[in-house]
């Protein structure tokens, strides 16, 4: 069937920066604390207080700005946008408007589309409101508060819910990289607003948009774009117009309703940020920026792929997240057979700290680089390795401990092999009769009764090379 | 009046101990009601303030300031002592900090005795827009004693304190010490720290001194300015703003610009101006004419600008952290409504929305924009008229101070008043108002000497020289 009308997407998505202090105060920017213990006279608006900048801030959005192929503004200013709300104590949000950080960046997604991105601009978080619907109170936390946030913009070039979520996804992704932000959804770190149009297919005019605000899953997101699709799309075919607006998703419903028209939208009043000096970059300042970008998912796949030899496959399942990459990559450091290390990686690690929520993976790279080689030198059999690694991640400890303690040592004792092997042929002297006489499967009993006598002192193998031998003999 | 010089000077000898001083200071205070120049007294902590100076004079140590006593204005923020603004929306905010200014007043061991009424928000020139105290000027008690700084200038001017803190962003530090007859000295902007002077025009603000001598005012700024991490827009700077005083001025140059001595500008102050130039061109100084073409639009730039800031900075005040909060709102909007109308006087409203306006949509342009090109334009006016001369002189307020009851119901009228000072604010130069003598009815005189920026030291300079010669009026009171 021939599509009717084209998507038309654009994104705006809200970041909160990992910096350890808040956007123009020193305190605490970290997630959670009571209410109100995160504030000083700054974030919580007191008359007469000032902002001051914080560089790490500053810095970190000109990495994110960097690492997605922006433009740095090398003067950028900032700017008061104002409005009235219980969770903003200053009543205006300290942002900036025409001379952001960043602009004209751009990301690739699976398909081939490139996203443009218009600008990414510095600002800062509100706090949060909490309702006590039971005594009919509202309250104010301004923890968050001042948190600093990047809005990252893009040009309309999105064309489906799917390719919205990527683009979010691979957002998130990169500035996990970046060290920039911790992009906890549930936490709020990352939100989107989505700008939705539908236009006849393959025409030029950009339709009316309605936008959709808050999103906070990149399943929200694809799902409110495929709902918005979806009304657009009936009121289009109906002849109707879609009215300019701004529009709220529900999660319950999986359906959009209306928050406010065009006529209504605020007046935010900017103009320049008079507390604030504005900021002229050195080339130097944005050199020291650019050093400071680590290898990103795409760059870490093509050295994965190119210098390691490992497929395709295997290097995007590495770098899905950083702190996977960075352990892997900690590991080959020490010891460097990448194709057996992926292997033992995707079964033994991932598995495991993908059972819990945490970035944290119970054991060093330097002790699973250990059990790896343990395995592929035959020091312990493949199983025994992997008991190695469980023992690790419950209970801790070396490996080469673990593996002594419980016996895991292989040792290549042939005078052993020898007196165990020449002990059972002494015993069965009817199975030898039996061999001679054209039952060969006698071998394998003999090999899994030597290899049980002979376990943590020969290898299978050894064991197999002088039953061979001695069967050759008789 | 005794100046801080003479007080330091007997402190260090013991002639008189500062809790002695601090006494004499609060028995005035309590015998001036009427003067109305105080919002807060802090009777209690001004005592043990100078308990510890006498300790610490005891023990040989001096400073500047140490055991002078102070009042300062009630907009700069005081740890544990109300700072009101003069407005009902702020008649209960204690903050929870001090201003970098107190900490530095406070290192220097002065006393602080209260704090001084003013135009509500600093906004005005009569000081009469206060929602508390209305101060009254001590030449006579009918009239303003200017604003917004009026109450910090009153009680200078009547005695009740040794010097004052104001602030200043269209003139509130010059004007009410030219009509109470005293040296008020807005320094260059971003030489004094504004962290915990409530804003009104951010980028206009500035503390200063309000003394009577130009060498107090001195004293005062060399204590309170400096870099302050916690304002961005200091500078750092080494002014010493007394090193001047007594070098000589001869040969040095004082530009006129004809455009301040046009109509408007009342016969009795030109004539009193017009003669301080004069006495300084008879003791060796060039007087060289100077022109300001922007003027004509600096007042209207000036309420743009300083209205637009203000819009901004006033709207915090919404009921929900501080303040004044009405009585059972129904929502939250009907909370900041109601707030915020009970809380502000007509003339912040006014000004409030009028810097909305000038920031809205499709007005952008056409007034904050234009404003900004202005101040752009008279920023490089200044430029060339320092490249010219080494001080500027002017009138500093069109008439003498008028009475209570004028110019209020005509704001207009009140914003053109100030088209004498305003410049100074816009270009972010330094500038200090004088005393030249009274008129016909006895009422002070000032003339405005300023620099190109952190030339500040040359403030003090020029205005000591003609202090020597000439007595400041002084208040029967």
């Amino acid at each position: 069937m021939c599509k009717k009308y084209d998507t038309v997407i654009g994104l705006e998505i809200h970041a909160e920066l990992s910096t350890k202090t808040k956007a123009f105060c020193t305190c605490d920017a970290s997630f959670g604390g009571d209410p109100n213990t995160h504030i000083c006279p700054v974030c919580t608006g007191q008359p007469g207080a000032l902002p001051v900048i914080n560089h790490a801030a500053v810095e970190y959005a000109m990495r994110a700005g960097l690492a997605l192929n922006c433009d740095i503004n090398r003067y950028t200013r900032f700017d008061r946008k104002n409005y009235f709300y219980p969770d903003l104590p200053k009543a205006y949000q300290i942002s900036q408007l025409d001379l952001p950080l960043c602009v004209n960046g751009k990301v690739e997604l699976s398909t081939g589309t490139v996203v443009r991105i218009h600008q990414i601009h510095l600002e800062e978080d509100a706090g949060k409101m909490v309702h006590d619907d039971y005594h009919g109170q509202s309250y104010a936390d301004y923890n968050r508060c001042s948190v600093p946030l990047i809005e990252i913009v893009t040009e309309p070039d999105i064309n489906s819910p799917e390719e919205a979520a990527e683009f979010v996804s691979k957002i998130a992704l990169y500035l996990k990289y970046l060290n920039v932000c911790d992009a906890k959804m549930q936490e709020g770190s990352i939100r989107a607003d989505v700008n939705i149009s539908l236009k006849p297919a393959g025409s030029d005019i950009l339709g009316d948009r309605a936008e959709i605000k808050n999103l906070n899953s990149f399943r929200s997101i694809q799902r409110a774009i495929e709902s918005e699709i979806a009304r657009q799309t009936e009121i289009l075919d109906q002849g109707g117009k879609v009215v300019q607006e701004t529009r709220r998703f529900d999660d319950a419903t999986g359906t959009t309703s209306s928050l406010r028209s065009k006529e209504n939208a605020n007046d935010y009043r900017y103009f320049p940020e008079p507390d604030i000096l504005a900021i002229t970059f050195t080339e130097e300042d944005i050199e020291k920026a650019k050093s400071e970008i680590p290898l990103l998912p795409h760059e870490r796949v093509e050295i994965y792929t190119k210098e390691y030899g490992l497929t395709d496959e295997d290097a995007r399942v590495l770098t899905s997240e950083k702190y996977l990459s960075d352990f892997f990559d900690e590991t080959v450091a020490i010891y460097p057979m990448y194709k057996n290390v992926s292997n033992m990686f995707q079964t033994e690690i991932m598995r495991r700290v993908k059972e819990t929520d945490s970035e944290e993976i119970a054991i060093s790279a330097k002790n699973f680089a250990k059990v790896c080689e343990m395995a592929d030198k035959n020091t312990v059999n493949r199983n025994d390795a992997k008991t190695i690694i469980r023992i690790m991640f419950e209970e801790g400890g070396e490996p080469e401990e673990i593996a002594k303690t419980n016996g895991f040592i292989v040792v290549e004792d042939t005078e052993a092999i020898a007196n165990v092997v020449d002990a059972l042929f002494a015993e069965r002297p009817d199975l030898i009769e039996d061999y001679k006489n054209g039952k060969t499967n006698v071998f394998g009993f003999f090999m899994g009764q030597a290899n049980r006598a002979l376990k943590g002192k020969a290898t299978p193998m050894s064991v197999k090379a002088y039953l061979e031998k001695k069967f050759n003999e008789i | 009046m005794a100046t801080i010089s003479t007080l330091r000077k007997e402190l260090d000898s013991k002639s008189i101990s500062s809790v002695e001083l601090t006494k004499e200071y609060l028995k005035k205070i309590n015998e001036h009601p009427e003067l109305g120049a105080f919002n807060t007294v802090c009777e209690e902590e001004a005592l043990s303030l100078a308990k510890l100076a006498d300790k610490k004079i005891a023990n040989g140590e001096s400073s500047p300031l140490l055991g002078i006593p102070l009042a300062i204005k009630d907009n700069i923020c005081t740890k544990g002592i109300t700072t009101t603004c003069s407005s009902k929306m702020l008649e209960n905010y204690i903050p929870p900090y001090n201003a970098t200014v107190m900490d530095k007043l406070n290192a220097q061991g002065a006393v602080v005795l209260g704090k001084t009424s003013m135009d509500e928000f600093a906004m005005g020139g009569s000081s009469q827009t206060s929602a508390l105290a209305k101060p009254k000027n001590p030449f006579n008690l009918e009239c303003v004693p200017g604003g917004s700084s009026g109450g910090s200038a009153a009680a200078v001017s009547g005695g009740l304190c040794a010097a004052a803190l104001g602030s200043d962003t269209g003139g509130s530090i010059r004007q009410p010490a030219a009509f109470c007859g005293i040296v008020g000295m807005k320094p260059t902007y971003g030489t004094v720290s504004r962290f915990g002077l409530v804003a009104f025009g951010s980028s206009l603000d500035q503390i200063g001194p309000m003394a009577n001598s130009a060498e107090d005012c001195g004293i005062i700024l060399n204590a309170i300015a400096g870099q302050d991490i916690h304002d961005r827009t200091t500078r750092s700077h080494n002014i010493n703003f007394n090193e001047l005083i007594g070098k000589p001025i001869s040969g040095m140059k004082i530009g006129i610009p004809k455009e301040f001595f046009g109509d408007g500008i009342d016969d009795e102050v030109k004539t009193a101006v017009i003669n301080a130039a004069k006495f300084y061109e008879e003791n060796g100084a060039e007087l060289i004419e100077v022109s300001m073409p922007t003027l004509k639009y600096a007042v209207s730039a000036y309420y743009l600008l300083a209205c637009a800031e203000a819009s901004s900075n006033l709207s915090r005040y919404d009921g929900v952290k501080y303040g004044l909060r009405t009585e059972s709102p129904e929502s939250y909007d009907d909370l900041i409504k109601k707030s915020r109308s009970e809380g502000f006087g007509t003339e912040v409203k006014r000004r409030i929305l009028l810097g909305t306006y000038a920031l809205s949509s499709g007005y952008y342009d056409a007034y904050y924009k234009k404003a900004l090109a202005v101040r752009q334009q008279c920023r490089l006016e200044h430029d060339e008229i320092f490249k010219k001369c080494d001080v500027m002189l002017t009138p500093t307020t069109p008439t003498v101070a008028y009475k209570c009851r004028d110019n209020i119901d005509d704001p207009v009228k009140m914003y053109l008043a100030d088209i004498c000072t305003v410049t100074a604010n816009i270009a972010g130069i330094p500038a200090i108002s004088v005393p030249c003598g009274i008129d016909k009815d006895g009422m002070p005189i000032g003339f405005s000497l300023s620099a190109k920026r952190f030339d500040d030291a040359k403030l003090p300079q020029f205005a000591d020289f003609f202090e020597k010669e000439h007595m400041h009026p002084v208040a029967n009171i």
